[in-house]
């Protein structure tokens, strides 16, 4: 276990208008599953690669342990890195590919084979020992791959988009697997992706990237109920949050959100102090829209024309046209829907649920 | 159907074999026949068979001699050519560098000029080093020339490895070193055997340059050997064809040896 700290950490490849990494700074505690999620060329796998000594700092600090480490290389920095595509040693057996690594750190051979065994029987790879890389199927390779990490017991684990190769079903269970594996070790992991799935249900917390910055972290509830911004707001969740233009009215301090040829008057309750006219963004989550007009509590009823059904068994999600809006609203409800393409619904907006955010796409404190 | 189809398939290839193996059996059948048994039928079968004329040849007219001359050049040249054209199309393929590409483009365009034009300078050059008539000065000779196609193809074998595996080495504790000869090195063996294969056969009928640099009667190679026994007027075919027998046998056996790389090596589309 070890505390990765990243001080303003700065990557500028040469010839590059931008910076990849722009002062990354983050603080992975002990033990932590830490994952960086981001759109692709967001900085995160840049930012990983620094941590793992394979990219040279432009700027900033890496400390592990209170160590800096910056300019430390790779092999002595005690991390151990899945990668995206396995990176198995193709004319290596597994046993070899798994006692590389120890070879190279003069561990006595008895040892080695003691090692390699016993992370075989804990990933189920004792009867592929003698095998290539080619033989073995996906998920085989994907497991070798972490053994391969494993069996050097280091203080820091990274994984480099390690389930972007495995088929969806794989997916799923090699997804558990790594939460299992976390939980047994309760060693420091890194995790990089840009799937907000593996994001949501393996970090501890999540270190979401645009553009080379950190954008926001926190645990992963607590980022999808309150996003930082709109980026944020947008790119979690599926379908993402609508997020519409509004306006402060003025009126007891209120907010009038123009849907279209229709307004929903926000109460002032639900609302930070506004200057009347000061245009903001409204989110809100396809779940927190419903089909049907409720009564009670802050619902505000819209009428719309159902565009698109996608019934996935477990909900639908539908795509409802607002006249005179420029954007289809998402919503998610029930598998119960009976809606059609073409239908017209009144859909109710949960106004307890909304999220502003100022011009410059920043969350405003309700 | 299916066996008709058998059927055809199998007489194109018989028809490709003697082709391609026809050259070769009669200059083995004449390998064990005179000059004067061959003039008098050229096709006739080796009867009686003229085993001696391969001790004749070795003992006597110093083939012996110039195989071991080949094969010291030969295999000198072929080494020198794996090591440092591995590791040249290694660092080309993996490493990031100012004058890359260029550096790439210059080796690779050497191989548009044809012998006849380099063969003066490199001809004044090995006298100027002490180097003409040496065998030592043959063997740079056959690397310098041999080089740039070797890099070319090891080069694009290299590019194909991915990167990963390289930071994984290092990541397990490898200098680029290691990790060249732990590696990349094992994984491009299919692409080495290839040009082991490619070198040794063009290296080892080589004619030209040997001609050109070589006139010690000690320091001959085969091909120079195979010359003699042609003459101004009148050829011995027969010591030719002994001579030729004697000089494809070493091909034939790094061929054996090396080929299923060789084809992996041809038929390799990606690393996998």
């Amino acid at each position: 276990m070890a505390v990765v700290t990243l001080d303003r950490l700065t990557k500028i490849y040469d010839r590059a208008h931008a910076p990849a990494a722009d002062a990354v700074s983050l603080e992975v505690r002990h033990g932590e599953f830490m994952v960086l999620l981001g759109p692709s060329g967001c900085g995160k796998t840049t930012t990983l690669r620094m941590i793992a000594g394979l990219e040279s700092i432009s700027s900033g600090a890496l400390s592990i342990d209170g160590r800096v480490v910056s300019h430390v290389p790779a092999k002595d920095r005690d991390i151990a890195m899945v990668f995206q595509s396995y990176a198995l040693y193709p004319h290596m057996s597994v046993a070899e590919n798994l006692a590389f690594g120890l070879r190279r750190r003069s561990v006595p051979r008895a040892e080695i084979e003691r090692r390699v065994k016993a992370v075989a029987e804990t990933l189920g790879l004792a009867g592929l020992l003698d095998r290539k890389p080619h033989a073995l199927s996906g998920g085989q390779r994907q497991r070798v791959a972490l053994g391969r990490a494993i069996v050097r017991d280091p203080k820091v684990f990274l994984f480099d988009e390690p389930l972007s190769n495995l088929d969806a079903a794989l997916r799923v269970s090699t997804r558990g697997e790594i939460s299992k594996l976390h939980r047994r070790l309760g060693a420091t992991m890194i995790y990089v992706t840009h799937d907000q799935v593996e994001a949501m249900t393996l970090g501890q917390r999540i270190c979401i990237m645009n553009g080379g910055k950190v954008v926001q972290v926190g645990p992963p509830l607590e980022v999808y109920k309150r996003p930082a911004n709109t980026f944020v707001a947008a790119f979690l969740g599926n379908p993402p949050m609508n997020l519409l233009p509004a306006r402060a009215t003025g009126e007891k301090g209120g907010l009038a959100v123009n849907l279209g040829e229709a307004t929903v008057e926000l109460p002032a309750a639900r609302c930070p102090p506004l200057a009347p006219g000061t245009a903001v963004t409204l989110g809100i989550r396809p779940e927190s829209i419903a089909e049907h007009p409720r009564n009670g509590g802050l619902f505000a009823s819209i009428e719309a024309e159902i565009v698109q059904v996608e019934a996935l068994g477990a909900e639908t999600i539908l795509a409802a046209r607002v006249p005179g809006m420029e954007r289809d609203l998402m919503a998610r409800i029930g598998p119960e829907s009976d809606a059609a393409v073409g239908a017209r619904r009144s859909l109710s907006l949960d106004l307890s649920a909304v999220h502003l955010f100022d011009a410059t796409g920043a969350a405003i404190a309700p | 159907m299916p066996a008709l189809k058998r059927a055809l398939l199998l007489l194109l290839l018989c028809l490709y074999t003697s082709f391609a193996a026809g050259p070769f059996v009669w200059a083995a059948m004449l390998s064990l026949r005179t000059t004067t048994e061959i003039h008098r039928n050229h096709f006739a079968l080796p009867s009686p068979a003229h085993w001696e004329k391969f001790s004749e040849a070795w003992f006597n007219s110093n083939y012996g001699i110039y195989f071991a001359n080949s094969s010291q050049i030969v295999v000198s040249a072929v080494l020198i050519l794996t090591i440092v054209g591995s590791m040249a199309a290694h660092c080309l393929a993996r490493y990031r560098f100012r004058l890359n590409r260029l550096i790439y483009f210059v080796l690779f365009s050497t191989i548009i000029f044809p012998p006849q034009i380099t063969i003066i300078s490199l001809f004044q050059i090995l006298v100027q080093y002490g180097l003409y008539n040496t065998k030592v000065g043959l063997t740079l000779v056959y690397v310098a020339i041999q080089l740039p196609l070797t890099i070319y193809i090891l080069e694009s074998f290299f590019a194909r490895i991915p990167s990963d595996l390289f930071d994984a080495a290092r990541m397990d504790g490898y200098s680029d070193w290691e990790i060249f000869w732990r590696v990349s090195f094992p994984i491009a063996l299919p692409a080495v055997a290839t040009t082991v294969i490619l070198n040794f056969i063009l290296l080892w009928n080589e004619f030209l340059y040997a001609v050109v640099l070589i006139t010690d009667e000690a320091n001959r190679t085969l091909p120079l050997g195979i010359q003699q026994f042609i003459g101004d007027s009148q050829e011995d075919v027969g010591m030719i064809a002994t001579g030729l027998m004697i000089a494809i046998i070493p091909v034939v056996v790094v061929y054996a040896f090396f080929s299923e790389k060789l084809i992996q090596g041809m038929t390799a589309g990606a690393v996998k």
